[in-house]
């Protein structure tokens, strides 16, 4: 019972992690543009299968793959600004335009990766798999820890970046007000393609990470970006701390929920916390009051 | 020449579904992302009635949209306060939240592995086991759908509802109760898509979760915006091109492996070239603000 509920707390840990990694990359994106990236979740698909062609197909070592499927996964997120979201921007489309064009790219590249790699699921586990250490009677596995380490790496890389870099700074100009960050020399294209790298490198990022601990199929993405949108809405969206702490309450909430019922309920629980925030707190956990305008 | 005859009927109940979401999305500008979410209550809802207390699929099909309806007030309540985006997120939420429930009840619904050997429907005893005359109660259900939502948004209900998509602010101003008014659309949309899920149902006689997935939802709100926001005409264009369509796919001797894919691609395709050039679809009068 209790050797229950301590797994459960780890396997929340873990979840939480690849949440907050997706939540974040999605609100690095969401402050400079102001809409849904939905395409996000394919970006984090594609991360898995980067990784999975770099260390199955042509055999590269795990570091090496790791680093280049983020890069892969950055250029995947600027092409889609590029030719989707940039023309979509010039002729000032509303938010909602935007939100449907992106899942157009989601549909289309999701069935892409189906076309070529197929429907079914491929692992990149390659060695025997390890018993876990056994830990306050829960028992995490080599792979976990290595996922939770990453993750809180990527978290403070990305918070010195925003905090400390000039690049990050301008990021944050743009994200406060385009306008007046254009007046002092900012250029907010280029800030919104920095934006689109870095969110999905870190989107990529948990897209790899999710494949070393579990099989990858082309439909992974979707329950993952909703996840993320989930977790960055409740955080409070557009605020960087509050992705993290929103990924981390949505693992801990959908696993300890699942304690009494089959895990087959942590969507429906994941979206009944959503639901319950847009009607009670709009604006999250972080968020300020102000957003609740326009919502 | 069956074939021929199935795919039309399956564009039929398309027809329903894209003119019932036309009247949400087009007609109020209210972005709904969870359209299946009502054919799956009226399907199932009128399928369990059938199997499990032996009742007509006609009772089924009325108490199904009747359910269909009443889920319209519970999902359209929470999400007719929200805008624009956050209105479109809820709704999607809410169609996962169906789906699950689909999925996941399973001494109810059984699950995954469906509900097998919903009865047809009979007029005066006749079985209609012939698949033109099925296709015949389709189209009585198209010809009823189509006369109500013209008679709606030609109505002075209907105003209030362009109203409201053009200006929220304004139709308030003037005093009309604007959160009622979308409540009601949502109510409206839903009944129809109960009746299309049903009549959906009882004519596959199998059904299980995944023909309602989210996926459904976005590709009937597609066939809304292909065909044009805000058009009846459009509505019936885009279902029957969008069902048609990529049937052709089958013809070029594509497997299966390949052709369900290259069906989806085609939808995404479609889907940004349309925000991309034209938002408001082939007939349509309005585009998302």
């Amino acid at each position: 019972m209790n050797n229950v509920f301590c797994q459960l707390l780890v396997n929340a840990v873990i979840a939480g992690s690849i949440y907050a990694l997706i939540a974040l990359g999605f609100t690095v994106i969401y402050r400079t543009v102001k809409f849904f990236h939905f395409a996000h979740g394919v970006v984090y698909t594609a991360g898995a299968y980067f990784a999975y062609t770099l260390i199955i197909s042509l055999h590269l070592n795990f570091a090496l793959s790791f680093f280049l499927s983020m890069v892969l996964a950055a250029i995947l997120g600027i092409a889609i600004d590029r030719f989707v979201y940039y023309p979509l921007r010039q002729q000032n489309a509303s938010n909602l335009i935007f939100l449907l064009a992106s899942f157009g790219v989601f549909i289309f590249l999701q069935n892409l990766i189906q076309l070529i790699y197929g429907a079914q699921i491929l692992t990149i586990r390659t060695g025997p798999i390890k018993e876990g250490h056994h830990f306050l009677g829960a028992v995490i596995t080599d792979v976990q820890i290595l996922i939770l380490a990453a993750s809180i790496i990527l978290m403070i890389f990305l918070w010195l970046f925003i905090q400390k870099t000039k690049l990050g700074k301008a990021m944050r100009a743009v994200a406060d007000d385009p306008v007046a960050a254009n007046v002092v020399g900012i250029n907010p294209e280029r800030m919104i393609r920095t934006s689109f790298a870095i969110g999905s490198a870190l989107a990529g990022a948990a897209g790899i990470l999710i494949s070393f601990e579990t099989n990858i199929e082309p439909t992974m993405g979707f329950s993952a970006l909703l996840k993320g949108i989930i977790a960055a809405i409740i955080g409070g969206i557009g605020s960087i701390p509050g992705a993290v702490l929103g990924g981390f309450f949505l693992g801990l909430a959908e696993n300890l929920g699942i304690w009494k019922i089959s895990a087959g309920w942590k969507d429906c629980i994941a979206f009944a916390i959503l639901i319950i925030f847009l009607f009670i707190r709009p604006w999250g956990f972080l968020g300020t009051k102000t957003e609740k305008e326009t919502i | 020449m069956e074939y021929l005859l199935h795919i039309l009927l399956i564009a039929g109940i398309y027809v329903i579904l894209t003119l019932s979401l036309n009247l949400i999305v087009g007609y109020t500008g209210l972005p709904a992302l969870g359209h299946a979410a009502f054919s799956c209550i009226g399907a199932y809802t009128s399928s369990l009635l059938a199997l499990n207390m032996g009742l007509s699929p006609w009772i089924g099909l009325l108490t199904g949209a009747c359910v269909a309806a009443l889920s319209g007030i519970i999902i359209g309540y929470p999400a007719v306060r929200l805008k624009g985006d956050y209105l479109a997120l809820a709704t999607f939420g809410l169609g996962v939240i169906v789906y699950s429930i689909a999925k996941n009840w399973v001494s109810l619904t059984r699950g995954p592995m469906g509900l097998p050997g919903i009865p047809g429907f009979s007029i005066f005893g006749f079985q209609l086991s012939e698949i033109w005359s099925y296709l015949l109660l389709v189209l009585f259900f198209v010809i009823v759908t189509v006369f109500v939502i013209k008679r709606t948004v030609n109505s002075p209900f209907g105003r209030i509802l362009r109203s409201i998509r053009e200006d929220e602010v304004a139709s308030e101003a003037l005093g009309k109760d604007t959160t009622k008014h979308k409540l009601l659309v949502f109510i409206i949309g839903a009944f129809f898509a109960g009746i299309a899920g049903s009549l959906y149902a009882h004519y596959i006689t199998f059904i299980d979760p995944s023909s309602f997935t989210v996926m459904e939802s976005i590709i009937i709100l597609l066939m809304v915006i292909f065909g044009g926001m805000g058009s009846i005409s459009g509505s019936i264009v885009g279902a029957v091109i969008l069902v048609v369509f990529p049937e052709l796919l089958r013809f070029l001797g594509m497997p299966s492996s390949i052709a369900a894919p290259m069906r989806q691609m085609i939808y995404g395709l479609l889907l940004v070239v349309l925000m991309l050039k034209r938002p408001q679809g082939i007939m349509g009068a309005y585009r998302f603000k």
